[in-house]
């Protein structure tokens, strides 16, 4: 069965060339051969012309870190109160709930207002994205721990403070993992929207493409999606492995 | 629910929904020039006081006399996604900025043809609020803003810094969206912006900033936005194309006729105050007439800076521009 995980890539490539090759997805799309190209022409002459590749990974890196870095920092306190306390949970479940569903692109005027063109208000919107994914899976993961071990820590002798942090929090631990690792992809999802607020540097993927699509070149648009794919895959990647390490005890 | 009890009331949902997005596709590709009333597929960009004949033709009934049932094909908030609509065959006309059509057609990437233009200048350098800048010299070490690489607006920033003898090394141009201009001249992240109309006026009555100079001091009767039309149906539609080139003709010289009505309904059209409107529409020049060599000056702009790759400038603006169906006619 592994070898799907080669083939499937592969037969999606394919096809994309062959249809986008006859011209069947419309004028507009690149086939696979030209976004190579578009990235090797990213790397080596940059684009606008002058600003490479690496440069705009690194920014949006740096962006998407922030803001993700922030939306773990906050998120993971707050779900484990949530989830640990009922009255905590009923007095911010609705706001947490209303916040939610509101795009992180509706933020975007309200974000250059408060934090300015750059850095902050890109990874504000980030963090947006990632902070509620990461609440919501460590609510429920500590809602999910078995009461008898709570009960059995606390026959112990065991504190409220030490049941929170010594069974509550390891036993979720699984859940808030996996709300990291939804977080951060969403974050990239919103790296467009984050780098529309307007990019100082001139680097950012989201604004490398923005660009790209304001002059007409699709390859780069492709280009810049494909390099954003391979990154976000990385990333969950080493989450993965992060968390393998980290959940030895399971 | 149970699954089994879901599914079908899945399915039912999904083609339910499948059916009205059918019933609601519009009639397109009719064969051959239609007699009686023309339906025209027209592009707009969304609150867009350069187009305000688009909006003027249509309530005053122009349209309609000359026979015509113009149909809003797409509002888009930016050129690049109407250009799009363009290729994938979605509109028959349309109105948007130079940039994108220009680099769209430069690129092969969408097929249509200027058939009138909708309006000149309409563009302006604002500075931020306490920044003492009393010419285009001073914006020396300055942030400068632009709402695109390769824009018109990006074009007029450089003439200017170049009439003023400042290096593009010694200024920071960065790229913000018009919306968030206001903004980030509020709190001083840039010192100017250049932008079209109604954002100049709306920087001075929101009281963010001022306009330094306007673009007609830069690049008199410099392109702005146009009527453009699909290749395509051109060739099958173009008595078609000459109506709704009549409505626009009549159109702007009405806005030129009655500037203070045209203000108040380009209010309308756009939500803007209408004291904004006012101050704006009196920025902008409204005409018709197509100046190739403007347009041909850009399309030199964007060859020089790799956007697009042309052989010929002029040639490739004497195939893009088509006045056949002004008034008079041909160029």
């Amino acid at each position: 069965m592994k070898k799907w995980k080669v083939l499937s890539p592969l037969i999606v490539l394919a096809l994309w060339q062959l249809l986008a090759g006859l011209g069947l997805l419309g004028k507009s799309t690149p086939t696979p051969v030209e976004v190579a190209q578009g990235i090797y022409q990213l790397t080596v002459t940059g684009f606008p012309p002058g600003y490479r590749l690496p440069g705009h990974i690194a920014a949006s890196l740096g962006r998407v870190l922030l803001g993700f870095g922030m939306a773990t920092l906050f998120a993971v306190p707050l779900g484990i109160l949530m989830g640990w306390s009922p009255a905590f949970d009923n007095a911010l479940d609705p706001l947490v709930e209303v916040v939610r569903p509101v795009p992180p692109l509706a933020w975007l005027p309200l974000a250059l207002t408060w934090f300015g063109l750059g850095m902050f208000s890109s990874a504000f919107l980030i963090f947006l994205g990632a902070f509620f994914p990461i609440v919501l899976n460590t609510v429920s993961g500590v809602k999910s721990v078995d009461p008898y071990l709570v009960e059995a820590a606390r026959t112990l002798g065991a504190g409220e403070a030490t049941v929170l942090a010594r069974v509550l929090a390891p036993a979720a631990l699984p859940s808030i993992i996996t709300g990291m690792r939804i977080g951060v992809g969403i974050g990239w999802m919103t790296v467009i929207a984050a780098e529309m607020v307007g990019v100082k540097s001139g680097y950012g993927l989201g604004y490398m493409i923005l660009t790209a699509r304001d002059v007409a070149r699709f390859d780069y648009v492709v280009a810049g999606m494909v390099v954003i794919g391979v990154i976000g895959f990385l990333m969950d990647r080493l989450i993965k492995a992060a968390e393998k390490r980290v959940l030895r005890w399971r | 629910m149970r699954p089994s009890r879901a599914l079908p009331a899945v399915i039912a949902v999904a083609l339910a929904a499948f059916c009205a997005m059918a019933l609601s596709l519009p009639l397109a590709g009719c064969g051959g020039e239609p007699q009686g009333t023309r339906v025209v597929r027209m592009g707009i960009l969304r609150n867009d006081l350069h187009q305000v004949a688009y909006y003027i033709a249509r309530e005053k009934g122009f349209f309609a006399d000359e026979g015509l049932d113009v149909r809003e094909g797409g509002a888009f908030s930016a050129g690049p996604e109407e250009m799009s609509a363009f290729s994938a065959g979605d509109l028959d006309m349309g109105y948007a900025g130079t940039a994108p059509v220009v680099t769209f057609a430069g690129q092969d990437m969408a097929d249509v043809r200027i058939v009138a233009q909708a309006n000149m200048e309409g563009s302006a350098i604002v500075v931020r609020n306490g920044l003492e800048a009393p010419d285009v010299e001073s914006l020396k070490g300055r942030t400068i803003a632009v709402p695109g690489y390769s824009t018109v607006q990006d074009f007029l920033l450089r003439l200017a810094l170049d009439k003023a003898d400042v290096s593009e090394k010694d200024v920071s141009i960065i790229v913000v969206k018009p919306p968030e201009m206001i903004p980030a001249l509020s709190a001083g992240q840039v010192d100017a912006a250049v932008v079209w109309e109604p954002y100049p006026s709306m920087v001075a009555a929101q009281k963010a900033g001022r306009v330094l100079v306007t673009s007609d001091e830069i690049w008199p009767h410099h392109p702005c936005c146009m009527l453009v039309a699909d290749a395509g149906f051109l060739r099958e539609n173009p008595d078609t194309v000459r109506r709704v080139v009549a409505a626009h003709v009549r159109a702007t010289e009405y806005i030129n006729e009655n500037e203070l009505e045209a203000a108040d309904m380009a209010h309308l059209f756009t939500g803007q105050p209408n004291d904004v409107a006012r101050a704006a529409m009196k920025n902008i020049e409204f005409s018709f007439r197509p100046r190739p060599e403007g347009i041909e000056r850009y399309v030199e702009f964007l060859k020089d800076n790799g956007v697009i790759k042309v052989d010929s400038p002029g040639a490739f603006t004497r195939a893009l521009v088509d006045t056949a169906f002004l008034p008079g006619g041909g160029s």
